[in-house]
């Protein structure tokens, strides 16, 4: 410790210099804290939209491929099944040039309010999405974004269907993450029926199970029951489902990771070059020390620990400032920013921030070392030569 | 205090040999102040460096203080310049960013002296070389004369038997030179120091014990300073 005011000294020699090469590691950190957030914050974002029990059942060659209508009615009568509806996507774009800005449904309306009870969605508007043949129940994310209101009459060209439907909104899904649009399944029978095409497919059947313990032999039985049919299904948890359509999601965030250690390794080059400039220029003043005494471990541990408290106290600093953005990230999804959708679960644990100061403690001795072991090592006496 | 025998020093610079030394010779008695002169290139600070024990010769035999310094490593090496020798060298080689008071501190850091003590002693060097108002400048805010002063007071604080010094007055004007080579005559007259200075300041002479000759890596002669005739006089 009694070389520690030694050390601080020679940190605050060039002090433009140090502040930049400590402001370069902070941020790799706190880009490395937030990335590292990522996994979990997936997860948590899944849970936070999914239930434990709710199951999708789709077509086994996969989500695009229809299932026969027919088979929502077999699924309702699954021992444990509550409630069951069906999702068929349409596609509506407000307009064609910007494509599907959000995705949209026809829906059971029965069954809606009990296969979503956990959505808290207001009974008046459940009521009047039965009543009204053109009803629609719409995400806050979507009204916000779009500027609608309960009452609004919309229109939606479908990019799949030759269709084109005017909705009333009767209700919304009081989530500022929800971005869904539903409407009844009836009028979209209707609307096909007009073009002289009947439609009696499904995309995805979802059900409600009583018991999360049955949710697996309701799985089960559903895709047994398919077995062999028109079309085999694999049923899923909404967790699982939304998962596998985040998947590619997953994909971006190893992709964003991978960069985030070249980054630190960039971070250690930069940490590197910075120490030797300041060995480099110190080449005099270490050829001192060592004539007055000081032993190559000594000079070598003075300037190691140079680098390292440096690092160090970057890297500390790079933790708070996750910090600090995470929480700003957090309340501010919280006081209307839902288009920060999962971004919101992200939290810097304790875990994290302490991965992160030993990852700065290690870019300090991994920067440090070869300048300082090149400045141990050198002949005082050839130095003094030199230089002087 | 030191003696050398038939030192020899060979540099390789590039595809040359540079002969710094060729068996050279030396006895100097404790409590000598010795000046090393001679034009550039002659081996003077070689010589220097390698009765210092900052250098090793390829031939030869160096003691210093009763210890062979060809068998020290490096470690020991260092030890022993910790304890033995304080240095100066022309360009009073301060660090920057420490005050006086730490720059002369900065040995003790090598003892296990603590704090206080370290820092009462470095005071009190500072004081022997009349600078203990300014202990808490940046060498920035010194003079040269102070700087090497203070140099000085950072080669005595350990208390060393033999203080070398190089070029003591190469970067000072004729007043702070006078000053710097009276306080090194103080150092051996008050305070028992063994002093060994390079220099080619010929006012140098006058103040030294013995002034010895060094030219192309060879002794080539021993004579009194101004020092010791002063003293052959009074007696």
């Amino acid at each position: 410790m009694k070389y520690l005011p030694f050390i601080l000294r020679n940190l605050g020699r060039n002090k433009l210099r140090s502040l930049l090469t400590a402001s370069a590691i902070a941020l790799a950190i706190a880009l490395v804290c937030i990335l590292r957030t990522m996994p979990a914050g997936m997860d948590s974002f899944l849970s936070s939209i999914a239930s434990n029990t709710r199951i999708s059942t789709h077509n086994e060659a996969g989500m695009v491929y229809a299932m026969p209508y027919s088979y929502l009615q077999k699924v309702r009568a699954v021992p444990g099944v509550v409630a069951a509806i069906s999702w068929q996507w349409f596609g509506g774009a407000t307009d064609l040039a910007k494509g599907v800005e959000f995705p949209n449904f026809a829906v059971d309306p029965e069954d809606f309010g009990r296969v979503y009870e956990d959505w808290k969605i207001a009974p008046q508007a459940l009521e009047d999405f039965r009543k009204y043949r053109d009803a629609a129940i719409v995400g806050r994310a979507t009204l916000l974004k779009k500027d609608w209101k309960v009452g609004d009459v919309v229109t939606l060209q479908s990019t799949v269907f030759p269709l084109q439907l005017s909705f009333r909104i009767v209700g919304e899904v009081p989530n500022p993450q929800a971005m869904q649009f539903y409407f009844q399944r009836e009028y979209l029978t209707q609307a096909f029926a007009a073009t002289g095409t009947p439609i009696d497919t499904t995309g995805m059947i979802w059900s409600r199970i009583d018991d999360p313990e049955r949710v697996a032999p309701a799985m089960k039985q559903i895709d047994e029951m398919f077995r062999n049919g028109e079309a085999e299904t694999t049923s899923e948890t909404e967790k699982s489902f939304f998962g596998n359509f985040f998947g590619s999601l997953k994909g971006i965030v190893t992709i964003i990771m991978i960069v985030a250690g070249i980054v630190t390794l960039c971070i250690v080059f930069i940490a590197a070059n910075t120490a030797s400039m300041s060995v480099r220029e110190r080449v005099g003043e270490i050829a001192i020390l060592k004539a007055i005494g000081f032993r190559k471990a000594t000079i070598f541990s003075t300037l190691l620990a140079e680098a390292v408290v440096l690092s160090t106290v970057a890297g500390i600093a790079g933790a708070l400032i996750s910090l600090g953005l995470t929480s700003l990230l957090r309340s501010s999804a919280g006081s209307g920013g839902p288009q920060m959708g999962p971004l919101t679960g992200f939290i810097v644990t304790d875990a994290i921030l302490i991965q992160a100061i030993f990852i700065a403690f290690f870019i300090g001795i991994l920067s440090g070392w070869l300048p300082a072991l090149g400045a141990s090592k050198r002949s005082v006496a050839q130095t003094l030569r030199e230089v002087f | 205090m030191i003696d050398i025998v038939n030192v020899s020093r060979v540099y390789q610079r590039g595809a040359d040999e540079i002969h710094a030394l060729e068996s050279v010779s030396l006895h100097v008695a404790k409590g000598r102040f010795v000046a090393l002169m001679g034009p550039s290139g002659s081996g003077k600070s070689t010589l220097l460096n390698v009765l210092a024990g900052l250098d090793r010769p390829n031939s030869g035999d160096v003691v210093v203080g009763g210890k062979r310094l060809n068998d020290l490593s490096e470690d020991q090496l260092a030890e022993f310049r910790a304890h033995t020798v304080g240095f100066v060298f022309q360009f009073f080689n301060l660090i920057p960013v420490l005050s006086a008071v730490e720059n002369v501190e900065l040995p003790l850091l090598l003892t296990k002296l603590s704090r206080a003590d370290r820092r009462q002693r470095a005071e009190t060097a500072l004081r022997v070389v009349g600078l203990s108002e300014r202990s808490d400048h940046l060498p920035r805010q010194l003079s040269g004369g102070e700087q090497q002063r203070v140099a000085i007071a950072r080669a005595i604080v350990t208390d060393a038997d033999l203080v070398v010094a190089d070029e003591p007055t190469g970067d000072l004007d004729a007043r702070n030179a006078e000053e710097i080579l009276s306080l090194l005559q103080t150092l051996k007259r008050d305070f028992g120091k063994t002093v060994v200075i390079v220099t080619h300041d010929p006012r140098a002479e006058k103040w030294v014990d013995e002034v010895i000759h060094l030219d192309k890596g060879l002794l080539l002669e021993t004579r009194p300073g101004g020092a010791s005739r002063e003293m052959a006089a009074s007696r």
